[in-house]
């Protein structure tokens, strides 16, 4: 698409070409967990070599370890990590949402105790936001955490928290002054999540398997000196984080996307459904319409670019989630329909079992992150300005 | 793909925007389109200075060598104010045309005074079906017999080019609409901003110096202008999508029932959330695939790109222009109110340069048959 970086392209597809191969063959082209065949520690490993080529953090400033690449050649990244067959990123929690955070609102030990782990792929992330009673209310939490000594104790539960059974650590969003209400008396914790005064109990998913897990918090423990920001502004960075989510991740999450749609084509290619009018409206229709998500996307970014770290959020930028999301779940009934009536029948074919995947993993897109009601309620309260 | 707008862009759609926000407002606009057959000739004029209409033209032929990304930011606007001006039938659609067949002599006789705004250079796309044309050789001209029933601008234009099958081979012809045995005339029209003319040819005489190209070179000319004009179309229903969002966030803010203005209601907010999802997408698509255009894409691109941007443009337009009137409820249903105006442009539009269908089979065919684009 972008005839400039030709140099960089070819050290990429040269790059992933010797590395990606031997032990790493099984998850190739994998979208990334819940995948079949997708290993954790596999999965890991491949993080670890990834970081080792100087892959991981490539946006990042140099004085934290990262390569300070322009957003362009960020995306050239993307492009070509995805043509080679690169799998869905383990480390993107950490990579793409801690990180700004800490750099935005750590100290300089914070800085330097986690980033490094980050950028080696030796540490994994998890998000601790939702709880049984705050998920769109979000501002609802109830986890508590109270100072003792130099330590931070933790009390609660939060839920929904994606690869929490893989990760090293999290981050959470806790009450930290009793009494206080909704935005106000928060604090933004980094707490280790293998101790004994955390349990996690995966969830099962429609899908069947465990993304997700439930993750209880009784009397766990982190370090004093471990919230990002200060106490009491945790609702804050909190956002903040949530505002690294648009970044450049959203053309790795694209390039899944367009694998997805080349094993959708191959599929219909194979099994006639090629030939039904119907499916060919809605294919084309479905191409042409990631083709869109990709343009928004990249007018996102040239936005932030921008703005450089302003805190303007454009009208692209409000309908990303949606978009993509409801796309995605279109895709995963174009998919379904695409596969007639081994959409129910499980088998061996492996694209079929991606394309299985997406039919029913897709329907929580539009749910986790902000549910498609909350999407449209910030679009029309925000963007468009009109009264709560 | 860099989706930054430079400064320089910045300021050519905000100074056409200020323009027709103050020359081709409700009022004027429909004075134009109910009084004036749809063609606002002051205006026309005012577009012609800014330079609006020769900002894709190289610089060598009196434009500004400007690319697609300007002409989509600037056809939002016509759009937005369903300005009664030909610019993009004959600015875009014949200067492209023209300019596609890559031929400096055809290019250095037709493209300056077209740039200007001086000439208006309609051209037939074949909205409706007609008999047949009969081109005739005579001598090293043609002579021409037919009807087409429906050319867009025809009206206001001083040329016509027309795609004739003769007997040689394709040509393109250049039909000077005063010539003797052409004759024109308006046709009945729901969208009143977009005019269209019954054009009669009888035994009209085309000398060979009013051939613009033959063969190949036709094709290749008229499939690019196609593919490119349906980009910059795409950009004007983002613009008459955007109005209508405009208008119905406006019109829900002030209007109060129950106690209490409609804008509070969230099966209100929610719907005009979703007008602006459609608007927004059908934007970056239009924005995306002009700045390809802009990069010189090869041919199979091009056809995604036209699709892309044609296919959302034209759902945003069909769903924001139905919503609009909806939303305004028994007054969206009155001729006062401006709503209907932008559902019959965004209808009209549907069967312009192929229709979104047609655009996703030829897609389709190319994904999945693996056919050429």
């Amino acid at each position: 698409m972008t005839t400039d970086y030709e140099a960089f392209r070819a050290e990429i597809a040269t790059w992933m070409q010797q590395h990606l191969r031997g032990e790493f063959e099984p998850i190739r082209n994998c979208s990334g967990l819940g995948d079949t065949g997708y290993d954790p520690k596999l999965a890991k490993r491949w993080e670890q070599e990834l970081a080792r080529g100087g892959w991981v953090g490539i946006g990042w400033p140099g004085e934290h370890g990262g390569r300070a690449l322009p957003l362009s050649q960020q995306v050239v990244f993307h492009e070509e990590y995805v043509r080679a067959g690169g799998p869905g990123r383990l480390g993107h929690i950490g990579e793409t949402l801690l990180a700004p955070t800490l750099m935005a609102f750590g100290t300089r030990e914070q800085q330097q105790r986690f980033l490094p782990g980050i950028l080696a792929g030796t540490e994994y992330w998890a998000q601790g936001y939702s709880e049984p009673n705050a998920g769109s209310d979000l501002a609802n939490v109830q986890t508590r955490a109270r100072l003792e000594g130099d330590s931070w104790v933790i009390d609660g539960q939060k839920t929904w928290t994606s690869w929490a059974h893989e990760s090293d650590w999290i981050f959470v969003v806790a009450r930290c002054e009793p009494g206080s209400q909704r935005h106000k008396g928060l604090v933004m914790l980094l707490v280790p999540l293998r101790q004994a005064g955390v349990t996690i109990r995966p969830i099962r998913q429609i899908t069947g398997e465990s993304e997700f897990n439930e993750v209880f918090f009784d009397g766990a423990r982190t370090e004093g000196a471990l919230h990002l920001g200060a106490p009491g502004e945790g609702w804050k960075v909190a956002m903040a984080l949530l505002g690294f989510e648009r970044g450049v991740s959203t053309l790795g999450q694209q390039a899944g996307f367009e694998r997805e749609m080349q094993c959708l084509i191959d599929v219909a290619r194979r099994n006639g459904a090629a030939r039904d009018p119907a499916l060919r409206q809605r294919i084309a229709q479905a191409a042409a319409t990631l083709d869109a998500l990709r343009c928004n996307a990249l007018r996102v970014l040239a936005q932030d670019e921008a703005a450089s770290g302003g805190v303007h959020v454009s009208r692209e930028a409000y309908i990303a989630k949606y978009v993509w999301s409801n796309w995605r779940r279109d895709f995963g009934r174009l998919a379904a329909d695409v596969l007639g009536a081994a959409a129910c029948l499980p088998d061996d074919d492996p694209m079929a079992q991606k394309l299985r995947q997406v039919w029913l993993f897709s329907r929580s897109d539009t749910i986790y992150a902000g549910t498609n009601e909350i999407q449209l309620n910030l679009i029309a309260e925000r963007a468009l300005g009109m009264p709560r | 793909m860099d989706l930054k707008l430079t400064e320089e862009q910045r300021q050519i759609a905000s100074s056409v925007e200020q323009l027709l926000a103050d020359a081709s407002d409700s009022t004027r606009m429909r004075r134009a389109a109910f009084e004036g057959e749809g063609f606002d000739a002051a205006l026309w004029a005012q577009i012609g200075e800014l330079g609006a209409c020769g900002l894709h033209i190289p610089e060598a032929h009196g434009g500004l060598g400007l690319g697609v990304t300007e002409l989509v930011l600037v056809a939002e606007q016509f759009g937005r104010r369903l300005a009664c001006v030909p610019w993009l039938e004959s600015a875009v659609l014949a200067g492209t045309t023209i300019k596609s067949l890559d031929d400096a002599a055809v290019a250095a006789r037709w493209l300056p005074s077209l740039a200007s705004g001086e000439r208006i250079v309609a051209q037939d796309i074949g909205l409706l079906a007609g008999a047949p044309l009969a081109a005739r050789p005579e001598g090293a001209g043609w002579r021409l017999d037919g009807v087409l029933p429906a050319v867009p601008a025809a009206m206001a234009a001083q040329w016509l080019l027309l795609p004739v099958q003769a007997q040689a081979g394709r040509l393109l012809l250049a039909v000077a609409l005063d010539a003797p045995g052409v004759t024109r005339h308006p046709r009945a029209n729901h969208d009143a901003t977009r005019p269209l003319a019954e054009v009669g040819l009888k035994n009209v005489q085309i000398p060979a110096a009013d051939c613009l190209g033959r063969g190949a070179a036709v094709d290749r000319a008229l499939a690019r202008s196609r593919r490119l004009t349906a980009v910059v179309l795409a950009a004007e229903l983002v613009g008459v999508a955007q109005q209508c969002l405009d208008l119905t966030v406006a019109h829900l803010a002030q209007r109060v029932q129950f106690g209490k203005p409609l804008a509070t209601f969230q099966a209100l907010k929610h719907r005009c959330a979703q007008m602006m999802v459609a608007v927004e997408l059908a934007r970056s698509a239009a924005l995306g695939a002009a700045r390809e255009f802009d990069g010189g894409p090869h041919e199979g691109r091009a056809l995604r790109l036209a699709t892309m941007a044609r296919c959302l443009a034209d759902d945003a337009a069909q769903y924001c222009t139905q919503e609009a009137i909806q939303l305004h409820g028994g007054v969206g249903f009155t001729w006062e109110f401006d709503p209907h105006l932008y559902f019959k442009r965004a209808q009209a539009t549907r069967s312009w340069l192929g229709t979104s269908s047609e655009w996703r089979e030829h897609l389709a065919a190319t994904l999945l048959d693996g056919a050429a684009a």
